[in-house]
């Protein structure tokens, strides 16, 4: 084969292009010439000669192209031109150009952005060896969906699954990082093997030894990347020194990789950033040593992480906790509250509740290009109706279709490659806001970043975008016939059937996209509204919260604590514009709250089932200041101090449960402490339930007590507490008189968490918020881009037919009758589109069912409104253009043809 | 009109034959366009008269294939003119055309032959 003259001869004709044209101009001149001088010889006159010699040649231009095309490097270089003169014709027409490339940069950047959140949450691995052989284990029970491990569980399935390698606890809280500037962390608190089943090691230093993790082991921590670089400076000799934690020293022995986190810190606010080995053992933990289980219950408060066995799924481990849990009920181990175990991988625990938001989403996203794309190829219709001459031309000049398709298409690329980068100056600012707006709730969207990847995906976006908005018109302008075109005259000819058909198709499938990103956004706007109306059983609006530590070394006792928080709230009081001031321990919707085993007189529990409590630990003047209802007798006041007796406060599923058919107040409630505990409380009143955990599901007994009387019980003292304020006014403009009181009262003391009560709220409905939000702008998006496309087809339609539209007027018809007849073109497209969205509709929103509340994916309410809305979008789109049709001046148009 | 026939739409066939033709009378001497042309119309009876442009066109596919180069000579009346000198490789590929030809046509005589005798 000759294949390398081939690529020789293209070679050749890529260096000296210019050369080449210069030299097939002078052949073909030959050409002519000779066969002039032998017609002339024939006996023909000079110009007859000349004449015919050119038609026998038959299109000289044609055949330059055809020339061209057989040195192989054609393509190159028609498409450099196509794409000069594309670009060249494009910036003729600004207009057009802005409001397509503002088009596609809408659509090509919103799908942009999702995709890089698609891409770092669902697609990206976690920061772990072997994400797909971790899984986090979890206990069951009544009530309780998901919850923490006891020791004994821990032993148990250590010793006895086997498609556990290794089983890890842990659990979380935080300490103060102590210093001239002492700041508030969250730290973990872990088993020396919970890094080697993550399979992560650090970067500097070491992991815990075993030694390490041991009861009364030497205090030891690890560091965080991110708190290493701020507070050390990176210094890597930091290994081996002591550092002041929480008002005690603690030697490091190593630093953690940046961007670790622990699999409980996808679900909280912010990551731990510092970690102590748990060094404890079954006799601190009142458990039985080995893998032996008690009767009755345990105290369960440890999150797991277990590295599976080779060959081994979750699903192996849960088919072997299952029947390990049968034989512990027989046992009597947590028997009748319907406990179980079980294993998730880690990757579903991440990313398992935020995947469906995310799909769909990135399908509405999709909706959206799709629209754009239409709207586009629409106006390129247009485009193309009123540059039919200019192709006709082109055409009759030697032009193949060939050519035209590809200088179409060409149009449609610089488009694209205009919309692109624009839509990616979009998505770059879309990703910021989310990265600083994204809710804790949705795990790694705040790691969001435009890399290779997003920008491929970008391009490919685009050469998509491209080839949809471009093929179309391509396709109709390859069928010109140049004689009828031409003949024509080209001005105030009928539009012919066909192309408007075309562009009628284009925006009913607009308005038919439209009305599925409607109706989700709708579906979703009604979920939201749900949930929000859910009566949490406390008032978010103008509470502001943060989050106060009062150290052991600076407040070693109780009475110390108290006097803090009672000075402190004594203070902020007197801020003005505060309304009631307070303080709790766990705030509701923030973190979740876990039980206490209480005894109350008068109620026995069924067999084998304790009468567990969630516990809420308050400052007089935290229900005030946090909107509790009292239901019953009154709540807590400046008489519980310490010294007073111990006053409790339930709510009402605690009252219904341990107290149903008794009268709750004055009951007497022992609070499980230590063997010989002495807290017996008294109940004084009963406030309606708080959603605490969750804003569905159950609530659960719940009982309040003050800071100041629980810690009478040695070991009670609480050393963290959250100040609630309400304010009638701003309470985020509350922030920084609040921190100042606190600083005036104890510099010392670390100042955290500093966010309102609605923020929380909205943190805590986090996905199907986004998915409203994000849906809710595509939504609009798509009815935008749908009105432009209506507005478009109208005014065609009315444009094209002025000549039909004078005949009418000349023949009588009045100007109402006209803009009717001009209405009903847009409207029928509008309807046909509403019809097909509305089914397409109902088979795409079913697979948004785990994202609603109270309202389902058929919602004849929600329909029936985006059916109304749609339409008004589309008639509001018509009646501009179509009141044109009424000023049609009979004598002007018909006197012009 | 002429421009109804558009570009690679012509038959395949008459492709074929145009390039070979083209190669035979380039093996016996080499000639420019015109000159060719000008041949082809004489020994095809006007059948490539139709449209002498698509020559060019057909040159530059050999060009490419090494098939014959060019190379700019005086003319007979003395003016400059590109002339078309057959390579090694376009004698192979004539005498593989030839031989293809014959044996095709070879086998459609023996049908039409068979046809005429045995109908």
């Amino acid at each position: 084969m000759a294949w390398y003259h081939e690529v020789l001869s293209s070679l050749a004709a890529l260096a000296g292009k210019r050369r080449q044209d210069h030299e097939m101009d002078e052949e073909l001149r030959f050409h002519i010439e000779m066969e002039t001088r032998r017609n002339i010889d024939a006996g023909l006159a000079e110009a007859e000669a000349r004449r015919r010699a050119l038609r026998d040649f038959g299109g000289v231009e044609r055949h330059k192209d055809d020339v061209r095309d057989e040195r192989g490097t054609s393509w190159l270089f028609d498409g450099w031109n196509d794409l000069r003169f594309a670009a060249r014709s494009l910036r003729r027409r600004a207009g057009f150009t802005a409001i397509a490339t503002l088009t596609l940069a809408l659509g090509i950047g919103a799908t942009t952005t999702l995709f890089g959140v698609v891409k770092q949450v669902l697609l990206t691995p976690l920061p772990y060896a072997h994400p797909e052989h971790v899984a986090v284990v979890w206990s069951a029970w009544k009530g309780f969906d998901q919850t923490w491990l006891s020791y004994d569980e821990w032993e148990g399935w250590k010793a006895r699954v086997p498609a556990f390698a290794d089983i890890a606890i842990y659990f979380d809280g935080s300490a103060t990082i102590d210093g001239d500037n002492p700041e508030r962390v969250r730290v973990g608190t872990v088993q020396a093997n919970v890094f080697p089943i993550l399979g992560v090691r650090p970067i500097v230093g070491r992991n815990f030894t075993a030694e390490e993790d041991r009861p009364n082991g030497p205090r030891v921590v690890m560091l965080g990347y991110g708190l290493w670089q701020r507070r050390f400076g990176g210094d890597p000799s930091i290994v081996g020194k002591q550092i002041q934690i929480s008002g005690r020293g603690a030697t490091v022995v190593g630093v953690m990789p940046n961007g670790f986190r622990l699999p409980v810190d996808y679900s909280t606010n912010g990551p731990s950033e510092a970690w102590f080995p748990l060094a404890t053992d079954a006799a601190q933990q009142g458990a039985l040593p080995g893998p032996e289980f008690p009767k009755g219950g345990a105290s369960h408060g440890f999150y797991a992480v277990a590295r599976l066995a080779p060959g081994a799924t979750a699903a192996t481990a849960n088919a072997q906790l299952r029947s390990i849990v049968a034989e512990l009920e027989k046992f009597g181990y947590m028997a009748n509250v319907g406990f179980h175990a079980y294993a998730v991988p880690v990757e579903e625990q991440i990313t398992g509740r935020v995947r469906p938001v995310l799909l769909v989403v990135f399908g509405a996203v999709g909706f959206v290009l799709l629209i754009a794309c239409a709207n586009v190829a629409g106006l390129m219709l247009v485009r193309g109706e009123s540059r039919r001459r200019e192709l006709a031309v082109r055409v009759a000049l030697g032009a193949g279709s060939k050519r035209l398709t590809r200088l179409l298409l060409a149009e449609s690329a610089v488009l694209a490659v205009l919309g692109a980068s624009l839509g990616l100056g979009l998505a770059a600012t879309a990703v910021r806001l989310l990265r600083d707006n994204a809710p804790a709730s949705l795990p790694r969207i705040s790691e969001t970043t435009i890399d290779w990847g997003v920008l491929g995906f970008a391009l490919v976006t685009a050469v998509a975008a491209a080839v949809l908005a471009g093929v179309l018109p391509a396709f109709q302008a390859t069928h010109i016939a140049p004689a009828g075109e031409l003949k024509e005259g080209g001005r105030g000819a009928t539009m012919s059937r066909a192309r408007l058909r075309w562009r009628q198709s284009l925006v009913a499938t607009e308005v038919a996209l439209a009305v599925v990103l409607v109706v989700a956004a709708g579906l979703m706007i009604r979920s939201v509204r749900n949930l929000l109306a859910i009566d949490a059983g406390f008032r978010p609006d103008g509470v502001l919260t943060l989050r106060v530590s009062t150290p052991s070394t600076w407040y070693p006792d109780s009475i110390r604590v108290a006097a803090f928080w009672s000075e402190l709230q004594h203070r902020v009081a007197a801020v003005p514009g505060v309304k009631h001031v307070g303080a709790v321990r766990l705030l509701p919707l923030a973190t979740e709250m876990g039980d206490w085993g209480l005894q109350v007189e008068g109620y026995t529990p069924p067999p084998n089932q304790g009468t567990p409590g969630d516990w809420q630990i308050v400052t007089p003047g935290y229900f005030e200041a946090m909107g509790l209802k009292l239901r019953e007798g009154r709540v807590f006041d400046a008489r519980d101090d310490m010294n007073a007796p111990l006053a409790m406060v339930v709510n009402r599923t605690f009252a219904d449960q341990y107290f149903a058919g008794r009268h709750p107040l004055g009951g007497r409630v022992r609070i499980y402490g230590g063997p010989d505990s002495l807290a017996r409380y008294t109940i004084v009143g009963v406030v309606d339930d708080v959603h605490h955990n969750t804003l569905v599901g159950n609530v659960k007994p719940e009982f309040y007590a003050t800071v100041a009387q629980f810690a009478r019980e040695p070991g009670n003292t609480q050393r963290s507490m959250s100040l609630v304020v309400r304010t009638d006014g701003d309470p985020a403009a509350l922030a920084a008189p609040v921190r100042s009181v606190v600083r005036q009262l104890d510099p010392r003391l670390p100042v955290s968490e500093v966010r309102t009560m609605p923020d929380i709220v909205n943190a805590a409905i986090g996905g199907p918020r986004f998915a409203m939000e994000a849906l809710g702008l595509f939504g609009v998006l798509a009815l935008m881009l749908s009105a432009i496309g209506i507005f478009g087809i109208v005014s065609q339609v009315v444009a094209s037919r002025s000549h039909e539209f004078g005949i009418r007027a000349a023949l009588g018809a009045t100007p109402r009758e006209l803009v009717a007849l001009s209405l009903r073109t847009g409207l029928r497209q509008a309807l046909a589109g509403l019809a097909i969205g509305v089914v397409i509709a109902l088979v795409f929103t079913r697979a948004m069912t785990t994202l609603l509340q109270g309202v389902t994916p058929t919602d004849p309410v929600t329909f029936a409104a985006v059916v109304l809305v749609t339409g008004l979008v589309a008639v509001a789109a018509s009646v501009g253009p179509a009141r044109r049709a009424a000023k049609t001046d009979p004598a002007r148009v018909l006197g012009s043809s | 009109m002429a421009s109804d026939l558009e570009p690679g739409r012509r038959s395949e066939v008459l492709q074929g034959t145009l390039e070979m033709l083209a190669l035979k009378l380039l093996s016996v001497e080499p000639m420019h366009g015109w000159g060719l042309s000008l041949e082809l119309r004489e020994i095809s009876r006007d059948v490539f008269d139709v449209n002498q442009g698509s020559l060019y066109p057909a040159l530059q596919r050999m060009l490419r294939r090494g098939w014959i180069r060019a190379e700019w000579r005086a003319s007979d009346n003395n003016r400059r003119a590109r002339y078309y000198v057959i390579t090694r490789e376009g004698q192979r590929q004539l005498t593989a055309e030839i031989e293809e030809w014959e044996r095709s046509s070879g086998a459609v005589n023996r049908v039409l032959r068979y046809a005429l005798q045995g109908g």
